[in-house]
Protein backbone atom coordinates (compact mmCIF):
# COMPACT_ATOMS: atom_id res chain seq x y z
CA UNK A 1 0.00 0.00 0.00
CA UNK A 2 0.85 3.56 -0.74
CA UNK A 3 0.84 5.94 2.19
CA UNK A 4 1.27 9.25 1.91
CA UNK A 5 1.38 11.45 5.35
CA UNK A 6 1.91 15.33 5.71
CA UNK A 7 1.93 14.97 9.36
CA UNK A 8 -2.02 13.84 9.59
CA UNK A 9 -3.44 16.32 12.66
CA UNK A 10 -4.29 13.82 15.66
CA UNK A 11 -7.64 16.12 16.95
CA UNK A 12 -9.42 15.33 19.75
CA UNK A 13 -12.49 17.32 20.48
CA UNK A 14 -12.73 20.52 18.76
CA UNK A 15 -10.15 22.84 17.96
CA UNK A 16 -10.16 25.99 19.30
CA UNK A 17 -10.71 28.55 16.19
CA UNK A 18 -8.01 31.22 16.45
CA UNK A 19 -7.73 34.59 14.69
CA UNK A 20 -4.71 36.47 14.47
CA UNK A 21 -4.80 40.47 13.78
CA UNK A 22 -1.41 41.77 13.18
CA UNK A 23 0.80 40.00 10.52
CA UNK A 24 4.54 41.11 11.58
CA UNK A 25 6.76 39.84 13.35
CA UNK A 26 4.61 39.25 16.12
CA UNK A 27 1.72 38.13 14.04
CA UNK A 28 4.01 36.26 11.75
CA UNK A 29 5.64 34.16 14.93
CA UNK A 30 2.27 33.29 16.48
CA UNK A 31 0.89 31.92 13.43
CA UNK A 32 4.12 29.57 12.81
CA UNK A 33 3.50 28.34 16.42
CA UNK A 34 0.06 27.92 16.19
CA UNK A 35 -0.38 26.39 13.50
CA UNK A 36 1.69 23.40 14.29
CA UNK A 37 -0.42 22.61 17.29
CA UNK A 38 -2.87 19.77 16.80
CA UNK A 39 -5.63 21.38 18.63
CA UNK A 40 -5.61 24.69 17.12
CA UNK A 41 -6.96 26.02 13.88
CA UNK A 42 -5.67 29.24 12.68
CA UNK A 43 -8.60 30.12 10.66
CA UNK A 44 -7.36 33.59 9.56
CA UNK A 45 -4.80 36.34 9.55
CA UNK A 46 -5.47 40.09 8.94
CA UNK A 47 -2.90 42.93 8.80
CA UNK A 48 -4.21 46.48 7.30
CA UNK A 49 -0.61 46.12 5.08
CA UNK A 50 -1.17 44.00 2.08
CA UNK A 51 2.71 43.25 2.30
CA UNK A 52 3.02 41.91 5.92
CA UNK A 53 5.16 39.07 6.25
CA UNK A 54 2.18 37.53 8.08
CA UNK A 55 0.30 37.53 5.11
CA UNK A 56 2.48 35.76 2.65
CA UNK A 57 3.30 32.88 5.37
CA UNK A 58 -0.35 32.74 5.65
CA UNK A 59 -0.54 32.12 2.02
CA UNK A 60 1.73 29.43 1.97
CA UNK A 61 0.12 27.59 4.85
CA UNK A 62 -3.36 27.99 2.95
CA UNK A 63 -4.49 29.97 5.95
CA UNK A 64 -7.23 32.86 5.28
CA UNK A 65 -6.21 36.24 4.54
CA UNK A 66 -7.44 39.51 5.51
CA UNK A 67 -7.19 43.24 4.75
CA UNK A 68 -9.35 44.36 7.37
CA UNK A 69 -10.02 42.26 10.59
CA UNK A 70 -14.20 42.97 10.70
CA UNK A 71 -13.84 40.39 7.89
CA UNK A 72 -11.99 37.86 10.11
CA UNK A 73 -14.10 38.43 13.72
CA UNK A 74 -17.07 38.14 12.81
CA UNK A 75 -16.86 35.02 11.31
CA UNK A 76 -15.91 31.28 10.90
CA UNK A 77 -16.96 30.67 14.31
CA UNK A 78 -13.74 31.96 15.99
CA UNK A 79 -13.39 31.47 19.68
CA UNK A 80 -10.30 33.09 20.37
CA UNK A 81 -9.45 36.52 18.85
CA UNK A 82 -5.29 37.32 19.59
CA UNK A 83 -4.78 40.89 18.56
CA UNK A 84 -0.71 41.79 18.37
CA UNK A 85 -1.32 45.13 15.81
CA UNK A 86 -0.23 46.88 19.37
CA UNK A 87 -2.84 49.71 18.08
CA UNK A 88 -4.84 50.92 21.03
CA UNK A 89 -7.75 51.63 18.51
CA UNK A 90 -8.22 48.00 17.38
CA UNK A 91 -8.91 46.50 20.98
CA UNK A 92 -12.63 48.74 20.70
CA UNK A 93 -12.88 47.58 16.79
CA UNK A 94 -12.70 44.26 17.93
CA UNK A 95 -15.04 44.36 21.24
CA UNK A 96 -17.63 45.85 19.10
CA UNK A 97 -17.70 43.06 15.89
CA UNK A 98 -16.39 40.23 17.39
CA UNK A 99 -19.08 37.32 18.56
CA UNK A 100 -20.25 37.65 22.23
CA UNK A 101 -18.82 34.16 23.15
CA UNK A 102 -15.19 35.12 21.57
CA UNK A 103 -12.67 35.78 23.38
CA UNK A 104 -10.00 38.18 23.04
CA UNK A 105 -6.48 38.72 23.76
CA UNK A 106 -5.01 42.01 23.25
CA UNK A 107 -2.79 44.96 24.96
CA UNK A 108 -0.44 43.48 27.58
CA UNK A 109 -1.89 40.13 27.53
CA UNK A 110 -0.50 39.48 23.82
CA UNK A 111 2.61 41.38 24.44
CA UNK A 112 3.14 38.83 27.57
CA UNK A 113 2.32 35.82 24.63
CA UNK A 114 4.27 36.93 21.90
CA UNK A 115 6.89 36.76 24.93
CA UNK A 116 6.30 33.70 25.30
CA UNK A 117 6.43 32.95 21.59
CA UNK A 118 9.87 34.23 21.56
CA UNK A 119 10.89 32.13 24.21
CA UNK A 120 9.54 29.22 22.65
CA UNK A 121 11.70 29.94 19.93
CA UNK A 122 14.94 30.05 21.50
CA UNK A 123 13.91 26.64 23.05
CA UNK A 124 13.29 25.12 20.04
CA UNK A 125 16.57 26.47 18.57
CA UNK A 126 18.30 24.81 21.70
CA UNK A 127 16.75 21.49 20.94
CA UNK A 128 17.62 21.62 17.57
CA UNK A 129 21.28 21.68 18.58
CA UNK A 130 21.22 19.42 21.48
CA UNK A 131 19.76 16.91 18.85
CA UNK A 132 22.30 17.57 16.41
CA UNK A 133 25.21 17.22 19.03
CA UNK A 134 23.73 13.88 20.23
CA UNK A 135 23.78 12.67 16.84
CA UNK A 136 27.31 13.66 16.65
CA UNK A 137 28.11 10.89 19.40
CA UNK A 138 27.06 8.47 16.74
CA UNK A 139 29.24 9.47 14.19
CA UNK A 140 31.86 8.37 16.81
CA UNK A 141 32.86 4.73 15.13
CA UNK A 142 32.81 6.26 11.77
CA UNK A 143 35.26 9.05 12.58
CA UNK A 144 37.46 6.86 14.00
CA UNK A 145 37.32 4.92 11.03
CA UNK A 146 37.78 7.79 8.83
CA UNK A 147 40.79 9.15 10.98
CA UNK A 148 42.58 5.45 11.59
CA UNK A 149 43.20 4.52 8.40
CA UNK A 150 45.15 7.41 7.20
CA UNK A 151 47.01 7.16 10.46
CA UNK A 152 47.66 3.64 9.96
CA UNK A 153 49.23 4.84 6.62
CA UNK A 154 51.10 7.72 8.00
CA UNK A 155 52.37 5.25 11.01
CA UNK A 156 53.36 2.76 8.53
CA UNK A 157 54.73 4.63 5.48
CA UNK A 158 57.22 6.81 8.16
CA UNK A 159 58.31 3.69 9.51
CA UNK A 160 59.28 2.28 6.15
CA UNK A 161 60.80 5.30 5.54
CA UNK A 162 63.21 5.02 8.23
CA UNK A 163 65.57 2.33 5.98
CA UNK A 164 63.82 3.04 2.63
CA UNK A 165 66.92 4.03 0.23
CA UNK A 166 65.27 4.69 -2.93
CA UNK A 167 65.04 8.04 -3.38
CA UNK A 168 62.11 8.06 -6.14
CA UNK A 169 59.93 5.67 -3.19
CA UNK A 170 61.22 8.52 -0.25
CA UNK A 171 59.55 10.78 -2.38
CA UNK A 172 56.41 9.04 -3.33
CA UNK A 173 55.71 7.61 0.37
CA UNK A 174 56.27 11.18 1.75
CA UNK A 175 53.50 12.92 -1.00
CA UNK A 176 51.45 9.90 0.33
CA UNK A 177 52.25 10.53 3.76
CA UNK A 178 51.14 14.60 3.15
CA UNK A 179 48.52 13.70 1.62
CA UNK A 180 46.67 11.65 4.14
CA UNK A 181 47.70 14.24 6.83
CA UNK A 182 45.11 16.54 4.42
CA UNK A 183 42.44 13.97 4.40
CA UNK A 184 42.92 13.77 7.84
CA UNK A 185 42.57 17.43 8.98
CA UNK A 186 39.84 18.11 6.29
CA UNK A 187 37.27 15.48 8.40
CA UNK A 188 37.93 17.52 11.23
CA UNK A 189 37.21 20.82 9.67
CA UNK A 190 33.84 19.51 8.17
CA UNK A 191 33.01 17.96 11.35
CA UNK A 192 33.75 21.18 13.02
CA UNK A 193 31.46 23.67 10.40
CA UNK A 194 28.51 20.87 11.22
CA UNK A 195 28.46 21.22 14.64
CA UNK A 196 28.78 24.59 15.66
CA UNK A 197 25.36 26.33 16.38
CA UNK A 198 23.34 26.77 13.71
CA UNK A 199 23.68 31.42 13.17
CA UNK A 200 20.59 33.37 13.28
CA UNK A 201 21.83 35.34 10.41
CA UNK A 202 19.65 36.87 8.30
CA UNK A 203 18.08 34.21 5.99
CA UNK A 204 20.55 33.83 2.40
CA UNK A 205 20.34 32.57 -0.31
CA UNK A 206 21.42 28.82 -0.30
CA UNK A 207 22.26 26.66 -3.17
CA UNK A 208 20.93 23.48 -2.93
CA UNK A 209 22.60 20.69 -4.76
CA UNK A 210 25.90 21.80 -2.97
CA UNK A 211 24.22 21.55 0.54
CA UNK A 212 22.95 17.94 -0.46
CA UNK A 213 26.72 17.03 -1.50
CA UNK A 214 28.13 18.47 1.93
CA UNK A 215 25.55 16.25 4.09
CA UNK A 216 26.00 13.62 1.95
CA UNK A 217 30.01 14.11 3.08
CA UNK A 218 29.14 14.44 6.29
CA UNK A 219 26.56 11.75 6.66
CA UNK A 220 29.31 9.34 5.35
CA UNK A 221 31.01 9.98 8.96
CA UNK A 222 28.05 9.18 10.47
CA UNK A 223 27.48 5.74 9.19
CA UNK A 224 28.87 2.77 6.74
CA UNK A 225 27.55 3.37 3.22
CA UNK A 226 29.17 0.00 2.52
CA UNK A 227 26.82 -1.46 -0.21
CA UNK A 228 24.93 1.65 -0.61
CA UNK A 229 24.45 3.24 -3.88
CA UNK A 230 24.46 6.94 -3.96
CA UNK A 231 22.43 8.15 -7.22
CA UNK A 232 22.04 11.77 -7.67
CA UNK A 233 19.16 13.48 -10.36
CA UNK A 234 20.47 16.87 -9.92
CA UNK A 235 18.45 19.91 -11.89
CA UNK A 236 20.70 23.08 -12.51
CA UNK A 237 21.34 25.39 -9.97
CA UNK A 238 18.03 25.60 -7.50
CA UNK A 239 17.89 27.89 -4.85
CA UNK A 240 16.16 28.50 -1.54
CA UNK A 241 16.30 30.65 1.16
CA UNK A 242 17.06 30.23 4.65
CA UNK A 243 19.79 29.42 6.94
CA UNK A 244 22.33 27.11 5.51
CA UNK A 245 24.08 25.44 8.88
CA UNK A 246 19.74 24.55 9.57
CA UNK A 247 19.09 22.71 6.03
CA UNK A 248 22.67 21.49 6.40
CA UNK A 249 21.67 19.43 9.03
CA UNK A 250 18.08 18.62 7.54
CA UNK A 251 19.87 17.10 5.29
CA UNK A 252 22.07 15.11 6.76
CA UNK A 253 19.13 13.55 8.77
CA UNK A 254 17.58 12.80 6.24
CA UNK A 255 20.33 10.90 4.48
CA UNK A 256 21.08 9.14 7.99
CA UNK A 257 17.63 7.74 7.80
CA UNK A 258 18.03 6.81 4.80
CA UNK A 259 20.74 4.63 4.29
CA UNK A 260 20.19 3.64 7.99
CA UNK A 261 16.59 2.22 6.46
CA UNK A 262 19.19 -0.29 4.00
CA UNK A 263 20.92 -2.50 6.30
CA UNK A 264 21.23 -4.51 3.63
CA UNK A 265 22.41 -2.44 0.89
CA UNK A 266 20.63 -0.13 -1.89
CA UNK A 267 20.37 2.60 -3.37
CA UNK A 268 20.14 6.26 -2.25
CA UNK A 269 18.99 8.72 -4.11
CA UNK A 270 19.41 13.01 -3.81
CA UNK A 271 17.13 14.77 -6.29
CA UNK A 272 16.44 18.02 -6.87
CA UNK A 273 14.02 20.18 -9.32
CA UNK A 274 12.91 23.40 -10.08
CA UNK A 275 9.69 24.81 -11.23
CA UNK A 276 8.68 28.47 -11.20
CA UNK A 277 6.88 28.34 -7.75
CA UNK A 278 9.03 25.88 -6.10
CA UNK A 279 12.08 24.29 -5.21
CA UNK A 280 11.82 20.47 -4.95
CA UNK A 281 14.37 18.04 -2.98
CA UNK A 282 13.82 14.15 -2.47
CA UNK A 283 15.71 11.89 -0.53
CA UNK A 284 14.96 8.48 -1.09
CA UNK A 285 15.40 4.88 -0.09
CA UNK A 286 14.97 1.54 -1.25
CA UNK A 287 15.32 0.70 2.61
CA UNK A 288 12.34 -1.28 4.73
CA UNK A 289 9.73 1.36 4.75
CA UNK A 290 7.56 2.76 7.35
CA UNK A 291 5.08 0.73 8.52
CA UNK A 292 1.50 1.88 9.17
CA UNK A 293 1.46 2.74 12.50
CA UNK A 294 4.57 4.95 12.79
CA UNK A 295 3.78 6.68 9.47
CA UNK A 296 1.67 9.56 11.52
CA UNK A 297 4.02 9.77 14.35
CA UNK A 298 7.28 10.19 12.49
CA UNK A 299 6.83 14.19 12.64
CA UNK A 300 6.19 14.01 16.47
CA UNK A 301 9.30 15.00 19.46
CA UNK A 302 10.90 12.31 21.03
CA UNK A 303 9.18 9.92 18.59
CA UNK A 304 11.47 6.85 17.79
CA UNK A 305 11.68 3.63 16.50
CA UNK A 306 15.74 3.01 17.62
CA UNK A 307 16.57 1.79 20.67
CA UNK A 308 17.10 3.22 24.32
CA UNK A 309 19.63 5.94 23.23
CA UNK A 310 20.44 5.10 19.52
CA UNK A 311 18.06 7.71 18.78
CA UNK A 312 16.94 11.18 20.45
CA UNK A 313 13.35 10.97 18.40
CA UNK A 314 14.08 14.65 17.24
CA UNK A 315 15.90 14.06 13.96
CA UNK A 316 12.46 14.35 11.68
CA UNK A 317 10.78 17.09 14.36
CA UNK A 318 13.62 19.33 13.94
CA UNK A 319 13.35 18.89 10.05
CA UNK A 320 9.55 19.28 9.84
CA UNK A 321 10.65 22.77 12.04
CA UNK A 322 13.35 23.86 10.00
CA UNK A 323 11.27 23.28 6.65
CA UNK A 324 8.35 25.08 7.89
CA UNK A 325 10.53 27.63 8.90
CA UNK A 326 11.85 28.33 5.35
CA UNK A 327 8.14 28.16 4.22
CA UNK A 328 8.37 24.88 2.94
CA UNK A 329 6.35 21.94 3.37
CA UNK A 330 7.54 17.87 4.32
CA UNK A 331 5.91 15.00 2.83
CA UNK A 332 7.09 10.95 2.56
CA UNK A 333 5.90 7.94 0.60
CA UNK A 334 6.75 4.86 1.39
CA UNK A 335 6.03 1.24 1.00
CA UNK A 336 6.77 -1.50 3.69
CA UNK A 337 9.99 -3.74 2.05
CA UNK A 338 10.32 -1.05 -1.18
CA UNK A 339 11.33 2.12 0.98
CA UNK A 340 10.55 5.64 1.66
CA UNK A 341 10.60 8.54 0.09
CA UNK A 342 10.95 12.59 1.80
CA UNK A 343 10.51 15.56 -0.70
CA UNK A 344 10.49 18.56 0.28
CA UNK A 345 8.85 21.35 -1.42
CA UNK A 346 10.25 25.39 -0.86
CA UNK A 347 9.23 28.46 -2.11
CA UNK A 348 11.33 29.07 -5.26
CA UNK A 349 13.50 32.24 -4.38
CA UNK A 350 15.44 32.39 -7.68
CA UNK A 351 11.74 33.31 -9.46
CA UNK A 352 10.52 34.76 -6.00
CA UNK A 353 13.09 37.61 -6.74
CA UNK A 354 12.26 38.44 -10.38
CA UNK A 355 8.78 38.53 -9.08
CA UNK A 356 7.71 42.20 -8.79
CA UNK B 1 49.44 -32.47 11.73
CA UNK B 2 50.64 -28.83 10.47
CA UNK B 3 53.41 -28.48 7.64
CA UNK B 4 55.06 -24.87 7.58
CA UNK B 5 54.67 -23.32 4.06
CA UNK B 6 57.90 -22.32 3.72
CA UNK B 7 58.95 -26.40 3.68
CA UNK B 8 57.18 -25.69 0.22
CA UNK B 9 57.65 -22.71 -0.83
CA UNK B 10 60.99 -21.82 1.34
CA UNK B 11 62.61 -19.79 -2.24
CA UNK B 12 59.19 -17.06 -2.54
CA UNK B 13 58.53 -16.92 1.31
CA UNK B 14 60.41 -17.02 5.05
CA UNK B 15 58.34 -17.10 8.12
CA UNK B 16 54.76 -18.10 6.96
CA UNK B 17 51.50 -16.41 4.44
CA UNK B 18 49.24 -13.95 5.64
CA UNK B 19 46.11 -12.74 4.21
CA UNK B 20 44.92 -8.99 5.08
CA UNK B 21 41.81 -7.95 4.41
CA UNK B 22 40.83 -4.70 4.47
CA UNK B 23 38.34 -2.58 1.97
CA UNK B 24 41.16 0.38 2.54
CA UNK B 25 43.44 0.04 -0.31
CA UNK B 26 46.23 2.01 1.85
CA UNK B 27 45.89 0.01 4.56
CA UNK B 28 46.33 -3.23 2.76
CA UNK B 29 49.44 -1.50 1.10
CA UNK B 30 50.96 -0.35 4.39
CA UNK B 31 50.39 -3.63 6.06
CA UNK B 32 51.16 -5.84 3.43
CA UNK B 33 55.06 -4.21 3.20
CA UNK B 34 55.81 -4.39 6.61
CA UNK B 35 54.88 -8.17 6.66
CA UNK B 36 56.50 -8.04 3.19
CA UNK B 37 59.83 -6.53 4.81
CA UNK B 38 59.97 -9.17 7.36
CA UNK B 39 59.59 -11.81 4.92
CA UNK B 40 56.03 -12.92 4.68
CA UNK B 41 54.29 -13.96 2.01
CA UNK B 42 51.26 -11.93 1.60
CA UNK B 43 47.86 -12.44 0.04
CA UNK B 44 44.78 -9.05 0.03
CA UNK B 45 41.38 -9.15 0.19
CA UNK B 46 39.24 -5.94 -0.22
CA UNK B 47 36.23 -7.90 1.79
CA UNK B 48 35.17 -10.57 3.26
CA UNK B 49 33.55 -12.21 0.47
CA UNK B 50 36.23 -11.89 -1.38
CA UNK B 51 38.75 -13.04 1.89
CA UNK B 52 36.61 -16.22 2.24
CA UNK B 53 37.05 -17.18 -1.57
CA UNK B 54 41.17 -16.81 -1.44
CA UNK B 55 41.32 -18.73 1.87
CA UNK B 56 39.04 -21.29 -0.03
CA UNK B 57 41.47 -21.22 -3.54
CA UNK B 58 43.99 -24.49 -3.87
CA UNK B 59 47.29 -24.16 -1.21
CA UNK B 60 45.74 -21.85 0.76
CA UNK B 61 43.19 -24.29 2.75
CA UNK B 62 46.55 -25.69 3.64
CA UNK B 63 49.15 -22.40 3.60
CA UNK B 64 47.68 -19.85 5.16
CA UNK B 65 48.85 -19.10 8.45
CA UNK B 66 47.36 -15.76 10.09
CA UNK B 67 44.34 -13.79 8.93
CA UNK B 68 44.83 -9.81 9.66
CA UNK B 69 40.77 -8.97 9.44
CA UNK B 70 38.81 -5.00 9.59
CA UNK B 71 35.51 -5.38 10.71
CA UNK B 72 33.63 -2.90 8.83
CA UNK B 73 33.92 -3.56 5.43
CA UNK B 74 31.57 -4.18 2.79
CA UNK B 75 29.42 -7.28 1.29
CA UNK B 76 30.28 -9.68 3.48
CA UNK B 77 31.97 -7.70 6.78
CA UNK B 78 34.77 -8.43 9.16
CA UNK B 79 32.00 -10.36 12.08
CA UNK B 80 30.78 -12.62 9.64
CA UNK B 81 34.09 -13.64 7.92
CA UNK B 82 35.78 -14.56 10.92
CA UNK B 83 32.91 -16.43 12.14
CA UNK B 84 33.09 -18.24 8.61
CA UNK B 85 37.39 -18.48 9.41
CA UNK B 86 36.85 -19.85 12.72
CA UNK B 87 33.85 -22.47 12.14
CA UNK B 88 35.67 -23.52 8.67
CA UNK B 89 39.28 -23.53 9.01
CA UNK B 90 40.01 -23.43 13.05
CA UNK B 91 43.47 -23.75 13.06
CA UNK B 92 44.08 -20.46 11.20
CA UNK B 93 44.53 -17.59 13.97
CA UNK B 94 42.84 -15.01 13.53
CA UNK B 95 44.17 -11.24 13.90
CA UNK B 96 41.80 -8.05 14.11
CA UNK B 97 43.12 -4.69 13.04
CA UNK B 98 40.47 -1.99 13.19
CA UNK B 99 39.83 1.64 13.06
CA UNK B 100 37.63 1.82 15.96
CA UNK B 101 38.48 0.71 19.82
CA UNK B 102 35.77 -1.13 21.56
CA UNK B 103 36.20 -3.03 24.04
CA UNK B 104 32.25 -4.52 23.82
CA UNK B 105 33.45 -5.92 20.66
CA UNK B 106 36.53 -6.75 21.53
CA UNK B 107 35.40 -9.28 24.14
CA UNK B 108 32.94 -10.51 21.87
CA UNK B 109 35.47 -11.07 18.96
CA UNK B 110 38.33 -12.63 21.20
CA UNK B 111 35.51 -14.70 22.81
CA UNK B 112 34.88 -15.90 19.17
CA UNK B 113 38.36 -17.43 19.10
CA UNK B 114 40.14 -14.68 17.79
CA UNK B 115 43.57 -14.23 19.21
CA UNK B 116 44.35 -10.18 19.37
CA UNK B 117 42.86 -7.45 18.66
CA UNK B 118 44.61 -4.23 17.17
CA UNK B 119 43.24 -0.82 17.04
CA UNK B 120 44.95 0.98 14.23
CA UNK B 121 47.16 2.84 14.13
CA UNK B 122 49.29 -0.31 14.84
CA UNK B 123 53.30 0.18 15.22
CA UNK B 124 55.13 -2.12 12.70
CA UNK B 125 56.42 -3.62 15.25
CA UNK B 126 53.49 -4.78 17.59
CA UNK B 127 52.05 -5.69 14.19
CA UNK B 128 54.55 -8.02 13.43
CA UNK B 129 54.65 -9.61 17.20
CA UNK B 130 50.82 -10.03 17.20
CA UNK B 131 51.74 -12.37 13.69
CA UNK B 132 54.89 -14.37 15.84
CA UNK B 133 52.63 -14.93 18.87
CA UNK B 134 49.68 -15.97 16.64
CA UNK B 135 51.57 -18.24 14.34
CA UNK B 136 53.00 -19.76 17.75
CA UNK B 137 49.70 -19.86 19.68
CA UNK B 138 48.60 -22.28 16.47
CA UNK B 139 51.68 -24.66 16.59
CA UNK B 140 51.22 -25.10 20.66
CA UNK B 141 46.98 -25.80 19.81
CA UNK B 142 48.17 -28.59 17.42
CA UNK B 143 51.29 -30.13 19.02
Amino acid sequence: MDVQAETPPVRQGVPTKVAILGAGRGGTALLDLLHQINTIEVVGIADRDPRAPGLQRARELNIQVALHAGDLIANHGVNLIMDVTGDPEMEQYIRARKRPDAEVLTGSASRVLWELVRYEAKLQAELFHAEKLAGIGSFAAGIAHDINNPLQLILGLAENLMDERDPDLVRAQARDIAEAVKRTSAICRDLTTYSRRATSLQPVTIPVNGKLDEALKIARYALSFHDVTVVKRYDAGPVVTGNPDELLHVFVNLITNAVQAMDRGGTLTLATSATDSAVLVTVSDTGRGIPPDSLPRIFDPFYTTKPPGKGTGLGLYNVKAVVNMMHGTIQVDTRVGEGSSFTITFPNSATAEKRP
Amino acid sequence: MEFKSDLFFGASTGNGRVLVVDDEPDIRKVVGMTLKKAGYDVLEAENGERAIEIINTGENRMMLDVVICDIRMPKINGIEAIAYFRSQYPRVPVIVLTGFPDTDMATSMLREGVVDYLVKPVEGEKLKAAVVRAMEQREIAHL
